[in-house]
């Protein structure tokens, strides 16, 4: 309705310009008089006040519309008028020798109040939100240089905290959506829904194959950044109960970019980088570390050097010096990235194509590359009479990963600085007389996997009444996984002469297929100051995968190894099919009491195939509510400062189904055993029929505050998630035959605390522009109850009243200043330090909070854009993945300053090559100690981007612009060690990168 | 078109839903709404075997059988590796001298200082009644199998049967009042009481007098690696014996005993090979060429012993000429010292075909089984026969014991000679015979009155109380 206003103005203005510039032209001395100009301003509804209006290019003159929306300046009839209003659209307006001037404004839909959220199943906007949604968009993807979708969330959402796993390309992220609800740790993944498709985050990866990764990875991996328009997360039960059992870790949506209505556009996006690794251990040179060896040998009172200490035994060189961790790990990454979409339409269709195409090689020694290729269409049909609705996209992607078999990094933090040369004189892999295992020779073995993955979903929608609408979405994704690692006979030293008889490889091929089927009713109506609307649907999901994991052995020569058939033994070590089925029905009232007071009432009757007869089928619901309470009068008359102000509160039960297949079966599995020839079956677990949901209740309270038209945006959200019936082993005698059973415990996680997010729009001028996002999350995680912990196997695992990332450690009291040997608290006091009943030391490894800082400034064509991460966390520390300090493995430097003699005092104990029994015992109990444990906070300068839009005048047809982006690039922290994100210790630290590029549209 | 007439005004109600789109409408409503609970069932997964499709067909169901054998040779109770009863028991009583480190398991048997939280006990506890589980699991599947041929639902219950009674068996000699489980069912079997001994005994002959019954006099396979009647039967026989059931212990010795077909004698040094005539049943290795875990963990090729070596009791028990001490057992020696081995298996290495089976149940046992009946049945002339069958096997001449008591005694040592290191039977025998005391107090610096039972593991008593009280001691 605006547009067609503004329209009007405009053609009413056209026919006037032409006759005045008539007259101008005739009277070039009329030009330079100034002429009053005058008018309202307005919205088509109603008049606006506050409204800016100055001269194009000379912003010092101008006005500003009073209460009533009239304006009045003087300026020569040849300027233009630039209107601007947060909320609209700036408006560009020739005078042309008018002096009464009616200015429309156009409502600025990227205004973020009046943005369509994506809430799943309907979208609302944002300011009538009932629930908790934190959402990033496509401008907020586009600046980072990464290539997995959770990468591009980190430190930008409010209650979600996100760890880089590995630095290794493939590798995974950990999500979790506010805390960890689930006893089991693969229990706690969200609900992945790409365009309305679920995606299953389930590993796919065999564990022993994808031997250079902690965690196998992840298949989010297939989604490509460059093709999603926007991420929503549900956080709470408003939002997630519409999603009943599958929401109860919280929901992440993901929306592709879709046509536009518009001239047929062109996208090119063409970009090169770098990467290195962020931060690696300071270790000892060859001077230290050789002291610190032959100390380690007095103290153990050994003169005589045995021969197989190559490095303190003159077998070696002692003065050669590597830096390992620069030779093996210190590699640059090269990254290239090309993406080309074309897109257009007109009002009833619009497309859109885009191809990618991504590489990312390793910081490695070696030719390994990861590279991803992906092709996204999406369709939008809308029949002439605008009853019909038809929308389509499908997503393919293909990766092909190609990495040694092995992680490097902890060979590099572990290696002796002296070790010797890689290669030797005719450049070939140094064996140095068999008195090391080069590691080069890891490069050997190769892990290499390929995925094809794609999601297709198409939404089919008819407005049968006016108030009636009826859709359907279809739904289908495939993904076929291919993986290998080889361990060939050329890993090993060729002195010892293993022959490829010795070779062996491990394949495994995953298969994966799920449809979807979501009818849904939906019916809106006003009455009188309320409006309605209802939505009524049902799911039907459908997914089979089938996995076959074979190794092959012995093979005649080692390039045959690829080649099953040359296998002279094949094992196979799992077949497995599996069915999941899902069949839910849904709904949705929201009530709106003239945009102030809203409800929204959401529930879901689920049934899953997981469960046993009698326990598939479970109701979830929420209940939800907003006051806009600055649309009240007492608020606008006595707080007219306050632009936007919600309290909003929500209520709601939701589950959790991610426990595997089949559990409630009692079936039999292969032993692996064999008895005259024939393999055994053994009952495969306690067969317990009456496993149900793990449920969740979420309770919200948040505040929603604007500010000075909104240009400054404080949000505050309380929140309280419960997390009870946990599945877990309940420890059970051995006289039932085994020692647990798989059952619902009734066990309380319980998951509360704060987020606080605040939007500034600090300078808002046409021609510089700086907003700030901040970002705050207090979690705090207790397990509640647990009936029945000290006799269960969890005992020594959590403790009741702490959070449930715990662990329980000996507490390290110093080291013995006569003997030199450290000390731990005796807590039983029995004068043993025994396990576990001395290892009561509790340390959390949750984050106490976390956060973000992203600012966004731009002025005439130029963008700069910067995220700082940060996290307040403890983590193991450089100690827990040291060797033993003396042994024959490198250290941090921090070690070397160890106990020398008795009455000395250090932080470190006496050094010892392993022999002295007191000491290594000691070494042990200190890696599980208090001690190994230190704090991991960190800043992370996350990202930054600069950009300059190509100017119009450059290149009529073409619009662009070049950039830089880093992601990664400065870090600060206390932490002694390598990178402070990780979930395992001893890999690959993420990888900070540079990377330029441009893009052209045309 | 507004009106008060009620029926027009029904009229136009109704009309409205005659709209195709209502009806169209209402059509999509009544499918979508009709769509079955029965969507989310899935049908069993093609990959794993469900309880009964495992027993609907011989080859599985026998799979899941022979699994149990599997299991009894590499865990728990009867197996032959250093954690198995063969040696913790010879290390408990005075058939062998531990050398292991302090660390090692064998030595808090070897010291007589159980404690209730001891791993290896809680190991054979653990395996024991997970075994029990699985023979329960086939006797139910076994129960509801229709397609299965009586034939071979017999065998495998009885099989299953002589399995529950044999475990049970050595449970409760161990441990004394214990649970009997028969079921599956976890909500049953999650806190039972423990039963009194007799009870148990009673529950292991009718089990094993079942058995008897369904399973056939031959062997379902070669090499008597799966237990047919007479293997029952023995058990029973030794059953009989411990509880002090003459007659019928006697009974059941001589049928095993008249079976000249299926067991006869053997010279000493075959008596342990895998295809001895002496066998009634013996457990199979996993895989071809290997031989019995016994072998590996008794012997030992240079001094010291890395575990256990006889001891000087036992060996300077045997007579003159006695010839299992020349067959079964063997000298090593360092240059200064001597150490002797159990030399019964000989295999300690994999071999191309296996050469050797560990020997559950064999014929001299039921020799001296009817032997010791008789001698309470005051047949001395019977039990001196018995009881000379066994001597001159092992080269000695008859025995000189005239009396019951005298024959009581030379029984009891004839059994120390001949089965040293076979899963325990000294400890079973001494403890039958209420002897252990009066014997081992003055040969084992730690032993105790407490000691003639073991301790219930203390997980066990955390999670099922009405396994209490601990045996006395403990």
């Amino acid at each position: 309705m605006n547009n067609y206003s503004f329209v009007k103005g405009w053609a009413s203005c056209r026919r006037s310009s032409l006759l005045f510039l008539l007259v101008v032209c005739w009277t070039p001395m009329l030009s330079a008089q100034k002429i009053n100009v005058k008018g309202t301003v307005s919205d088509a509804t109603a008049s606006l006040p506050g409204v800016t209006i100055t001269i194009k290019n000379q912003p010092q003159t101008g006005t500003i519309s009073d209460s009533k929306g009239h304006y009045q300046l003087l300026a020569s009839p040849m300027d233009t008028l630039v209107v601007s209003f947060v909320g609209f659209k700036t408006a560009y307006i020739p005078i042309q020798g008018r002096s009464i001037i009616p200015i429309y404004l156009v409502y600025d839909t990227t205004n973020l109040q009046e943005v369509r959220v994506n809430a799943g199943y309907y979208s609302v906007k944002e300011k009538e939100r009932t629930g908790s949604i934190a959402r990033i968009t496509a401008k907020d993807m586009e600046t980072q240089p990464v290539t997995n979708v959770l990468a591009t969330m980190q430190g930008r959402m409010a209650g979600v905290n996100i760890t880089q796993e590995t630095g290794v390309p493939g590798g995974g992220f950990n999500i979790q959506i506010r805390g960890i609800n689930s006893l089991r740790a693969d229990g706690n993944e969200p609900l992945y829904i790409i365009d309305g498709v679920p995606y299953a985050s389930q590993v796919l990866s065999y564990s022993q194959i994808s031997t250079n990764m902690p965690g196998d990875g992840s298949p989010l991996n297939s989604i490509n950044p460059d093709d999603i328009q926007s991420i929503e997360v549900l956080k709470d039960a408003d939002a997630t109960a519409i999603y009943g059992s599958r929401g109860a870790n919280g929901v992440v949506l993901i929306s592709t970019k879709k046509g536009k209505q518009g001239k047929t556009q062109f996208a090119v996006n063409a970009s090169k980088g770098v990467g290195q690794v962020t931060q690696t251990m300071q270790l000892m040179n060859t001077e230290q570390y050789l002291a610190m060896r032959r100390k380690a040998f007095a103290n153990d009172g050994i003169t005589q050097i045995p021969d197989y200490e190559y490095d303190v035994n003159g077998t070696w060189d002692s003065t050669r010096y590597t830096d390992w961790q620069k030779e093996l790990i210190g590699g640059t990454a090269e990254i290239t990235g090309v993406q080309t979409s074309v897109s257009g339409g007109n009002e009833q269709t619009q497309f859109l194509l885009s191809g990618t195409y991504h590489s990312e090689t390793t910081v490695f020694p070696g030719d390994f590359i990861y590279k991803k290729a992906a092709f996204h269409s999406n369709i939008n049909h809308e029949s002439e009479n605008k009853k019909f609705k038809l929308n389509f996209s499908a997503n393919y992607t293909h990766q092909d990963n190609d990495q040694p078999w092995t992680d490097f990094t902890l060979t590099a933090m572990s290696l002796a600085p002296n070790a010797p040369a890689l290669y030797d004189a005719q450049g070939k892999l140094n064996w140095e007389n068999n008195t090391w295992d080069n590691p080069l020779a890891n490069l050997e073995g190769k892990f290499k996997s390929k995925t094809g993955d794609m999601v297709a979903n198409s939404l089919l929608s008819y407005q049968l009444f006016k108030n009636l609408e009826l859709k359907s979405s279809f739904g289908y994704t495939n993904l076929h996984y291919k993986e290998s690692r080889t361990t060939p006979s050329t890993l090993n030293n060729p002195a010892y002469n293993i022959t490829s008889k010795n070779s062996s490889i491990l394949v495994n091929n995953t298969n994966r297929q799920s449809w979807i089927i979501e009818p849904q009713i939906n019916w809106k109506k006003e009455f009188g100051k309320s409006n309605v609307d209802v939505l009524l649907g049902g799911t039907f999901l459908n997914q089979d995968s089938d996995r076959f994991i074979i190794k092959g052995k012995g093979f005649t020569s080692n390039s045959l190894i690829y080649d099953l058939a040359s296998a002279s033994t094949i094992t196979v070590i799992n077949n497995q099919e599996t069915a999941y089925k899902y069949q839910a029905f849904f709904g949705r009232i929201n009530w709106n009491w003239q945009d102030k007071y809203i409800l929204n009432a959401t529930g879901r009757r689920d049934g899953s195939s997981r469960f046993g007869p009698g326990k598939q089928f479970a109701t979830f619901g929420a209940i939800g509510g907003a006051w806009i309470f600055s649309k009240e009068q007492f608020v606008k008359n006595n707080a007219a400062f306050l632009s936007f102000g919600k309290l909003r509160a929500s209520y709601g039960t939701t589950g959790n189904d991610q426990i595997g297949d089949y559990q409630f079966m009692n079936t039999y599995s292969s032993s692996g055993s064999s008895y005259q020839s024939v393999v055994g079956l053994q009952p495969s677990r306690l067969f317990n029929p009456d496993y149900g949901w793990e449920t969740n209740t979420k309770l919200e309270l948040a505040l929603e505050t604007g500010f000075l038209q909104d240009r400054i945006f404080f949000t505050w959200a309380w929140y309280n998630n419960k997390s009870s019936n946990q599945l877990v082993g309940i420890p059970l005698p051995a006289t039932t035959g085994f020692s647990s059973l798989q059952a619902n415990l009734d066990a309380t996680v319980q998951n509360t605390g704060v987020e606080v997010t605040l939007r500034t729009s600090n300078i808002h001028t046409p021609q510089f522009t700086w907003t700030t996002n901040f970002n705050l999350s207090l979690p705090q995680n207790k397990l509640v109850s647990f009936p029945g912990l000290e006799s269960s196997t969890y005992a020594n695992q959590y403790v009741v009243g702490q959070s449930i990332n715990i662990q329980k450690l000996y507490n390290n009291t110093g080291l013995n200043s006569q003997t030199g040997i450290y000390s731990f608290e005796d807590v039983n006091g029995d004068g043993l330090i025994t396990y576990p009943d001395d290892s009561q030391a509790i340390r959390d490894f949750s984050p106490k909070y976390f956060g973000g800082l992203q600012n966004h400034l731009e002025y005439n064509g130029w963008q700069l854009d910067f995220l700082f991460q940060f996290v307040k966390q403890e983590n193991y520390n450089w100690a827990y993945i040291a060797g033993l300090p003396g042994a024959f493995v490198n250290q941090s430097v921090y070690a070397a300053d160890s106990w020398q003699q008795a009455g000395a005092t250090s932080p470190y104990q006496k050094y010892s090559t392993g022999v002295n029994n007191d000491v290594v015992e000691a070494y042990y109990k200190y890696i599980s100690s208090t001690a190994a444990v230190s704090d991991a906070s960190f800043v992370r300068l996350k990202n930054i981007a600069i950009s300059y839009d190509i100017p119009k005048q450059w290149i009529k047809e073409l619009r662009g612009k070049i950039y830089v982006q880093g992601q990664n690039l400065l870090l600060f922290t206390p932490y002694k060690g390598a990178d402070p994100e990780f979930r395992s210790a001893g890999y690959l630290p993420p990888l900070k990168v540079v990377t330029a590029g441009i893009q052209l549209n045309f | 078109m507004k009106t008060n007439n009620p029926i027009v005004r029904l009229h136009l109600f109704t009309n409205r839903f005659y709209n195709k789109k209502w009806i169209l409408l209402l059509i999509l409503l009544s499918c979508f709404l009709n769509s079955c609970d029965s969507f989310v069932e899935v049908g069993l997964p093609n990959s794993q075997l469900t309880s009964p499709a495992v027993f609907e067909d011989k080859a599985t169901a026998t799979a899941a059988m022979v699994d149990i054998y599997n299991k009894i040779r590499d865990n728990g109770l009867l197996t032959g590796t250093s954690s198995g009863i063969s040696n913790q028991l010879g290390n408990y009583t005075d058939e062998l001298v531990c050398y292991g480190s302090t660390a090692s398991v064998s030595i808090d048997f070897y010291n007589n200082a159980l404690v209730a939280t001891n791993s290896n006990i809680s190991a054979m506890w653990n395996s024991s009644y997970n075994q029990i589980y699985c023979a329960n699991s086939v006797l139910e599947g076994v129960k509801n199998a229709v397609a299965l041929p009586t034939a071979d639902r017999d065998q495998l219950s009885g099989e299953a049967l002589f399995v529950r009674g044999l475990l049970h068996f050595y449970l409760t000699n161990l441990f004394g009042d214990l649970p009997y489980i028969t079921s599956t069912d976890y909500k049953q079997n999650s806190n039972p009481k423990r039963m009194p001994q007799t009870e148990v005994y009673d529950k292991i002959k009718t089990d094993l007098t079942q058995a008897i019954a369904l399973l056939p006099e031959a062997y379902i396979s070669t090499e008597k690696v799966r237990p047919n009647k007479y293997a029952a039967i023995a058990l029973l026989a030794r059953v009989d014996l411990y509880s002090e059931n003459w007659a019928e212990a006697a009974a059941n010795a001589t049928q095993v005993i008249n079976n000249t077909t299926l067991y006869q004698w053997t010279s000493l040094n075959k008596v342990f090979l895998k295809n001895s005539t002496t066998t009634i049943w013996q457990l199979m290795p996993a895989v071809k060429g290997k031989n019995t875990f016994e072998g590996e963990t008794f012997i030992f090729t240079a001094g010291p012993p890395t575990l256990t070596a006889l001891s000087p009791g036992l060996l300077s028990a045997f007579t003159a000429g006695d010839l299992r001490k020349s067959w079964w057992t063997k000298a090593v020696t360092n240059g200064t010292t001597t150490w002797y081995h159990a030399y019964k298996y000989n295999q300690y290495q994999n071999t191309t075909t296996s050469l050797e089976y560990s020997i559950v149940l064999r014929l001299a046992e039921q020799y001296l089984i009817r032997a010791e009946a008789k001698a309470h049945l005051n047949d001395v002339i019977g039990a001196a026969q018995d009881l000379n069958a066994v001597r001159n096997q092992a080269g000695l001449g008859a025995t000189t014991a005239t009396t019951t008591e005298e024959l009581l005694e030379a029984i009891l040592k004839e059994r120390r000679l001949e089965f040293f290191t076979e899963f325990g039977h000294r400890f079973f025998d001494l403890k039958r015979t209420n002897k252990l005391d009066s014997t081992l107090s003055v040969v084992k610096l730690g032993w105790d009155a407490k000691d003639q039972l073991w301790p219930i593991p203390a997980t066990e008593l955390l999670v099922n109380s009405n396994l209490q009280p601990q045996n006395y001691g403990y």
